[in-house]
């Protein structure tokens, strides 16, 4: 195992990371995109995974939701190898996936769209366990749990999609781009939540352009650049590599 | 380690994991080669039927023409079922950007303070 596999996992756990990217390799057609990385979660953790545009963070991140089969390398969840698993078996078993953007069903209302969580896992009181669930850690959608999530601010639709998520209690939470598009203190707000989300045991696998607005949350991070991982640590030793990843040299 | 992650490790661990990044592009192939070699043997078997005297070579030939014929409708199936699956996972993906389109649209409008126009109904 590779040395920033061993790096980004924690070494106070002893058991599996929940989530483990063993020299990965991906391409969309011809082009390869990942150029074989090695990443871990450690259980209850949050990693973040840094770069500039066009890195590959989103796609690393497709391929350990089962959204892109590697074409190499292998994805293991909690010890046992998945690669090639579908991704709606990955959201069944509780590795959840919030993906870049808003990520809700706009012509759906907030409740339709938490309703959704229930087809995909065993949720504990049914519809209206969900929205209970939901409603207590987001009261803001309780206000709104009428109106069409594609009229919801940017921020809210982030939140509902967080709350969809958080329903079926998941083990792994894969979060692309939360801060996409929202404003500074939506995103402060958001991480927050994120922070809570992960004192609760959820290990958690967050992808941002902007590393400011993660660092202070992370366990463990790691910078990716043209596709291949080039440092992992703690947030406090990425900090000088950081200006590096995104303005080169 | 927690509960969350005992029931992950289960759940993972009893995961139905098919290898193969294109999955659909395999079934599809064999589906087509199924199709074609069902129709080609079907046909080849009757064509030598035709030119056999004994009733039970004859018998046999038929016998395999028509199970080649099965085969072929079964290829044909499964091309289909993957193919459609294809369409229909991008078809629910474009529908979905529409509708994003749309619902901005509407917003965009309302934040205007006016209705939008529809093209269809001038």
């Amino acid at each position: 195992m590779s040395e920033l596999v061993e790096r980004t996992r924690n070494t106070s756990e002893l058991v599996e990371p929940a989530l483990e990217l063993c020299g990965v390799h991906a391409a969309y057609g011809g082009i390869e995109v990942l150029h074989g990385i090695d990443l871990a979660v450690p259980a209850g953790a949050v990693v973040a995974l840094l770069g500039a545009n066009g890195a590959g963070k989103s796609t690393a991140v497709k391929v350990a939701a089962g959204l892109l089969a590697p074409t190499s390398g292998s994805v293991r969840v909690a010890g046992h190898d998945v690669t090639g698993a579908a991704a709606h078996d990955l959201a069944r078993i509780g590795v959840c996936t919030i993906p870049e953007g808003r990520g809700v069903f706009p012509n759906l209302t907030v409740r339709e769209n938490l309703w959704m969580a229930t087809q995909v896992a065993a949720v504990t009181g049914g519809v209206a366990g969900v929205e209970r669930v939901a409603f207590e850690r987001f009261p803001q959608l309780a206000e709104r749990r009428s109106q069409l999530a594609g009229t919801l601010s940017g921020g809210e639709q982030q939140m509902l999609a967080l709350a969809r998520a958080l329903v079926t209690d998941p083990a792994v939470l894969l979060l692309d781009e939360l801060s996409m598009g929202l404003a500074p203190i939506v995103v402060q707000r958001l991480y927050e939540i994120v922070a809570q989300v992960a004192r609760e045991g959820i290990s958690i696998l967050v992808v941002e352009q902007f590393a400011q607005a993660v660092l202070g949350i992370a366990d463990r991070a790691a910078i990716m650049v043209n596709g291949e991982i080039t440092r992992a640590g703690s947030p406090s030793e990425l900090g000088s590599e950081l200006s590096s990843a995104y303005l080169g040299g | 380690m927690n509960d969350r992650m005992e029931r992950l490790g289960a759940d993972a661990a009893q995961l139905n994991v098919s290898r193969g990044p294109e999955r659909d592009g395999w079934w599809q192939a064999a589906g087509v080669v199924a199709m074609a070699a069902g129709v080609v043997v079907a046909f080849v078997a009757y064509q030598l039927s035709r030119n056999m005297s004994d009733p039970r070579d004859i018998s046999s030939m038929l016998i395999l023409s028509v199970s080649m014929l099965a085969l072929a409708v079964v290829g044909a199936a499964v091309f289909l079922r993957y193919s459609f699956a294809r369409f229909l996972r991008f078809w629910l993906l474009r529908q979905l950007m529409e509708d994003h389109a749309h619902i901005d649209r509407l917003v965009a409008s309302i934040d205007n303070g006016r209705v939008p126009q529809s093209q269809d109904h001038p």
